[in-house]
């Protein structure tokens, strides 16, 4: 599915010039071991915890929480006893009962669930062929997660009954390493999926809903549980020439990146009538200098209203989403930050953002008021 | 050049009046490039108006998610007691507090570090990894490639796995595509601009070369494209003007399409070898190969002659008929009846009637002096139809011959199978022991039967002789002698005839086309192709009415009909004979299959083969060679043998027969399709059946009935393999229950590739360190990467417990694994992915053979897609 390009499909490219909006200040700065921190998230799931947030790195997962005045407190720490694990993903999930879960994973291709209520291993998930590079969580039904892996595959999981309901791979699938995944904010039954392949993918499983159904209900072994593959995407977009490392739906647009210093807005022109064609129009831009290397991921707050994300040289870039054309709320910088931050995170409503990095640091950034 | 007529009279304006002229393309220009910006601001419009909706949308989806959020709050706290609190306790209490620093700090103001100290961590127990493996889908069956899983041409980026971030491009220079001339895609926009343009200044050169300065793309491709929007407006005008009138008929639509555009999808995606649509491993739209030796349908399901509806055509006759037909059942011809009337005469097959022809014993059938040449051709074609020997009977010379048959008829039913004896003037030739008869019927015949006659008369017409062939199942039928029914039925048809669609019409001849022209078939046409459509009456009356009307010929017969005849009698002969012959031609041959074996079990040894010597082992494909085979057969010069799915016929000296191996059951080289390396088909072997087991359903014939053991990979006899982590490296392929030497243990499959795909993609499996591919034949190669079967993951050992061999079944090249020795219940289990089977017969191991192996490189990893 190509672009559409020409006179009248131009892409709208947002100015780098900061439109100062909003200022951010560096308010707490945290060294967490030696090996790089791949992610970093605040917990969506239960407003209880809209504060509380988890990062993994080398083999261990660590809860904090962002309190006034920049001060950042340890809530928990989990630790693989496999010290060749190296966490590369982590979202929060909960139980049916509400019990917050960590759901994480990484190079041993293990997906681990972390009962957090509890502070104890709830499961843990063989079944990937390779590393994990992501996992999300479905925000309507928090007890579903994908995970987008190096065997070329993304599986939908039931965190609660521990089942492994579908794989997305096949015929249609990916043909190189998946980067990352994403669920549609409205429609359960869509995902879309990313990766080495230089595509985007969207897949459906409303064909498949009963699966996803029968997973809550399933009382015999996980293992016996009927798991389908869904072979076909319904859209495939070429959005870019380079492996893409992130998407995020952005209402039923999506947002992409690869590694020519951009995030990409488009949205998936679908023919109704016949699944795989159709065509892709690349509505907005939003430049971010030195981002050229692959495995950085951008976030956005719970309004999607904006979307932050590091670069190369440990800059951070902020920029407004749903305007047209796009504003850059803010340029992040400081001095001592040069490693590249592999991934960030904004909170509830956007007035902290962190940042994670190579070098094993954690970032906090806090909005100060503009007079 | 195409130069519209406002261009012609804009370009004679230009020289009259050059300035002018000028000053209208500077207009034009302009025009260009305000109606450009106004585009753009349109699209920046319509950007902002697409997120300004979908913002909105957003707000409602996130207000969900919000409260969804804060309701999970809710439900913990109702099912609160002090368990699963661990967080909240935790926020309640922190390990430790990090400050920051309140105010923040700016750009260049130092930052201290604050090291996090973990006083406790929560272990997350040991979980032992699984080796990595992609992600992979099961087949049962071998598929071909879909074109867009070809990695040739498409540039693939690599990582270096150790140095984290360096991109390495594909490698070679050959794997960068050419750029291809790229044709310029015209927006919306840009077909606004053009529109424009061209309404109002008509296409020149001159305007060509402006709008291909502001839109790209070459001045052909701009005027091209002005063209197509001149016709889509002008489409779209007479759209709107007789928008209305195209409605409501879509109703009939299906009835009056025509059946060949609903027959397309069915050329074009069935399978004709495996029978079924979309075959993956055959692949869509193969050019079909219409077989010259046509079956016949015998209608044994109708022969008990009742009625198959209330609205068969047989209620309507039975009724009437049977009482005459009873008393009179010779085959009086009332001379009064016009020929074409007569010949047409409904048959009456009726069990009841069978049964008395029984009980007459010996009857004389037909004692005909006529001089009318029809009703010669109606008695001999008769006896044909239900003799099979059309030889004997097509030496006759029929147009004066006087025609004395006596039939025995021995049938407790109509069935064209039955004892029959003759006694003609050609007895002797005609006298055969009943079985042979019989034997000849099921062996070759009965696609015979349904063939016309085979010699011409002089001064017949050719539609007599469909008919009388139609007929030619009811020898014993007396003619029916009822002028009114045939009032009727012509009444009714003119009727009905009016009502028939297109669509059924040509159903209906597709249904001639299948079964014949015989109203017997009446009930099968309507209940097959018509089914809903029209009934059984309808179909009958509507086939009486046409064959009336219908002109000779109207039915497409074969050209080579005679022909065909007279190799078919040929082939008869053929099959009397011993088939000692034909085993001395086949072995002739075997020398060249025996090659084949050397390619199996070896997935890096393609390249030398396709490169080399070996060149045996050929991709098979039906050739369409009508009616036998020449030099020009593809078959013959690709060097495989013809299979049933040729269109040449049975006797073609280039097929490959198959086997009589009666008790050996075909384990050894004794059985020559043993011994070509082919598994024994059951449509071609003579004894090599397959049986439904001992009545007892479900249960899988067992092997060492007396059955062929040469089917087990069609019949899919295959053993248990289970998957687990191999005792050597990575994944193992086990087995579940005990095997003997020579077990069949399952197949190989995968994806069929071309050698230059699996070129590329051996590269790239390369860098993985993970291959599944193996040499197949000249023309595919298997990689099981993504997609195959656990035997997959059976791993190489120079000691290997397996081999693996590529056998031709059905005219597929097919690799299986097979136990090389005793095996025991779950042992790994291992094979020579290089040298194929060693324990190959010794004749495969020709001193050439020996040398190519040995100068096979060793390599560490066997499974590796070799690369150069």
């Amino acid at each position: 599915m190509a672009k559409m390009a020409g006179l009248g499909c131009e892409p709208v490219v947002g100015s780098l010039a900061p439109s100062k909006k909003r200022e951010y200040r560096v308010t707490n700065r945290l060294q967490e071991g030696k090996r790089p921190i791949y992610a970093v998230v605040f917990n969506f799931v239960d407003s209880r915890y809209f504060n509380v947030f988890a990062t993994v790195g080398g083999n261990r997962v660590t809860v904090y929480q962002c309190l006034e005045g920049g001060v950042i407190a340890v809530l928990q720490s989990y630790i693989d006893e496999d010290k060749d694990e190296s966490f590369y993903t982590v979202s929060w999930a909960c139980n049916i009962d509400g019990t917050p879960f960590l759901v994480a994973g990484g190079i041993n291709g293990i997906i681990r669930v972390i009962d957090a209520g509890n502070e104890k291993i709830h499961k843990s998930f063989v079944g990937h062929g390779d590393s994990i590079n992501e996992i999300r969580t479905q925000a309507l039904k928090p007890s579903l997660v994908v995970s987008a892996s190096k065997d070329e595959s993304v599986r939908l999981w039931n965190v609660h009954t521990g089942i492994c309901i579908l794989i997305f791979a096949g015929a249609g699938g990916h043909r190189n390493e998946v980067l990352s995944v994403d669920f549609h904010p409205s429609d359960m039954y869509r995902i879309a999926s990313c990766g080495m392949d230089n595509t985007v993918k969207i897949w459906s499983m409303k064909e498949f809903w009963t699966y996803v159904e029968k997973s809550f209900t399933w009382t015999d072994l996980p293992s016996k549980f009927p798991t389908k593959y869904v072979q076909f995407p319904t859209f495939i977009a070429s959005v870019h020439s380079n492996y893409v490392d992130c998407n995020r739906w952005l209402g039923d647009f999506l947002l992409s990146k690869s590694v020519d210093n951009e995030i990409v807005l488009w949205e998936p022109k679908m023919k109704e009538q016949s699944p795989g064609e159709g065509s892709v129009d690349i509505l907005q831009k939003y430049p971010v200098p030195e981002c050229d290397i692959w495995f950085i991921k951008f976030s956005c707050d719970f309004h999607f209203n904006a979307a932050a994300i590091g670069n190369r040289e440990g800059k951070i870039y902020v920029w407004e989403l749903q305007s047209s054309p796009p504003v850059l709320i803010a340029r992040l910088s400081h001095i001592q930050s040069k490693s590249p931050i592999r991934q960030t995170a904004m909170s509830f409503d956007g007035s902290t953002i962190l940042s994670c990095c190579e070098d094993g640091t954690i970032w906090r950034w806090d909005t100060v008021a503009t007079s | 050049m195409m130069v519209s007529k406002s261009s012609d009279s804009a370009s004679k304006l230009r020289k009259s009046h050059a300035e002018q002229a000028s000053d209208e393309f500077g207009n034009l220009t302009q025009k260009i490039q305000q109606l450009k910006k106004q585009i753009q601001a349109d699209r920046v419009l319509s950007i902002r108006e697409k997120l300004e909706e979908n913002r909105k949308k957003l707000e409602g989806h996130v207000s969900l998610l919000v409260s969804g959020a804060f309701s999970r709050n809710s439900i913990s706290v109702v099912e609160a007691n002090s368990q699963g609190e661990m967080l909240s306790s935790r926020i309640e209490n922190p390990f430790c507090k990090i400050n920051g620093f309140a105010q923040g700090s700016g750009d260049k103001e130092q930052i201290n570090i604050q090291e996090v100290l973990f006083s406790t961590s929560a272990k997350l127990p040991y979980i032992e990894k699984i080796p990595p493996y992609t992600t992979w889908i099961f087949l049962d069956r071998n598929q071909r490639m879909a074109e867009d899983q070809s990695v040739v041409g498409r540039r693939r980026i690599y990582y270096d796995p150790h140095g984290s971030e360096a991109l390495i491009c594909s490698d070679s220079e050959e794997e960068i595509a050419e750029p291809e001339e790229e044709k310029h895609e015209f927006s919306e926009g840009e077909d606004r601009i053009l529109w424009m343009t061209f309404k109002e200044y008509g296409l020149n050169e001159e305007v060509l070369n402006i709008i291909s300065q502001y839109i790209g793309g070459t001045t052909s491709e701009i005027q091209e494209r002005c063209y197509m929007l001149k016709e889509k407006n002008q489409e779209k005008h007479d759209q709107d003007f007789n928008g209305d009138e195209e409605n409501g008929s879509e109703k009939n639509n299906l009835l009056e399409r025509s059946l060949s555009a609903a027959l397309d999808s069915f050329d074009n995606l069935f399978c004709r070898r495996c029978l079924v649509f979309d075959c993956r491993l055959h692949g869509c739209s193969q050019s079909p190969i219409y077989s010259n030796e046509k079956h016949s349908y015998s209608s044994e399901s109708d022969e008990d002659g009742k009625p198959c509806s209330d609205q068969c055509y047989l209620r309507l006759k039975f009724v009437q008929d049977l009482p005459e037909s009873s008393v009179v059942n010779t085959l009086h011809r009332p001379e009064s009846k016009s020929s074409d009337e007569a010949v047409r005469t409904p048959v009456l097959p009726s069990s009841e009637e069978a049964v008395m022809h029984y009980e007459m014993g010996k009857r004389k059938v037909q004692k005909c002096t006529n001089t009318e040449p029809d009703s010669l051709v109606l008695a001999s074609d008769d006896v044909q139809g239900s003799s099979k020997k059309q030889k004997s009977l097509s030496a006759q010379k029929t147009d004066s011959m006087v025609c004395e048959g006596f039939l025995n008829v021995d049938s407790s039913s109509n069935t064209e199978v039955g004892d029959i004896e003759f006694e003609t003037g050609y007895k002797n030739e005609l006298l055969m022991p009943n079985k042979d008869a019989e034997h000849l019927l099921y062996e070759s015949a009965s696609d015979k039967f349904r063939c016309p006659v085979d010699v011409p008369r002089p001064g017949l017409e050719d539609r007599v002789i469909y008919e009388a062939k139609g007929i030619s199942h009811g020898t014993e039928v007396p003619v029916l002698k009822e002028s009114t029914n045939f009032v009727e039925g012509q009444v009714e048809a003119v009727l009905n005839n009016s009502e028939w669609k297109p669509f059924e019409k040509e159903l209906y001849l597709k249904g001639i086309e299948m079964f014949g022209r015989n109203r017997l078939f009446s009930c099968l046409i309507a209940r097959n192709l018509l089914s809903g459509l029209k009934t059984c009456i309808e179909v009958s009356s509507y086939m009486y009415n046409d064959s009336a009307a219908l002109p000779c010929g109207a039915i497409d017969l074969p050209s080579s009909f005679s022909e065909d005849n007279n190799k078919v009698d040929a082939e008869f002969m053929e099959r009397e004979t011993p088939t000692r012959s034909r085993l001395i031609r086949r072995r002739g041959r075997t020398r060249k299959l025996k090659y084949s074996w050397k390619s199996a079990g070896h997935p890096s040894m393609w390249k030398r083969i396709a490169g080399g010597k070996n060149q045996s082992c050929k991709q098979y494909k039906p050739c369409g060679c009508q009616p036998m085979c020449g030099k020009q057969c593809p078959c013959l010069h690709n060097g495989t043998c013809c299979e049933k799915y040729c269109g040449c016929s049975k006797s073609c000296k280039n097929r490959f027969r198959g086997c009589h191996c009666a008790k050996s059951q075909c384990r050894s080289r004794q059985c020559p399709c043993f011994a070509a390396g082919r598994e024994c088909d059951p449509d071609v072997c003579r004894n090599c059946w397959v049986s439904c087991g001992d009545g007892s359903l479900g249960e899988p014939p067992r092997q060492g009935d007396g059955q062929c053991g040469n089917m087990r990979l069609l019949l899919r006899q295959q053993q248990r393999i289970l998957l687990a982590k191999s005792e050597v490296a990575g994944w193992g392929a086990f087995l579940k229950n005990p095997v003997n030497k020579n077990d069949y243990l399952g197949e190989y499959t995968g994806e069929l590739i071309s050698h230059r795909e699996a070129d590329k993609r051996g590269k790239i499996y390369d860098r993985a360190n993970s291959s599944f591919l193996f040499d197949l034949n000249d023309q595919y190669v298997l990689d099981a990467y993504r997609k195959g079967d656990k035997l997959k993951f059976a791993n190489h050992s120079s000691n290997p417990n397996c081999y693996a061999k590529v056998m031709l079944v059905a005219g597929d090249h097919r690799v299986g694994i097979f136990a090389k020795e005793h095996i025991e219940a779950s042992e790994e289990l291992f094979y020579d992915y290089r040298y194929g089977p060693d324990q190959a017969p010794a004749w495969a191991r020709k001193p050439e053979d020996s040398k190519r192996d040995d100068s096979s490189i060793s390599q560490g990893r066997a499974k590796k897609h070799q690369s150069h």
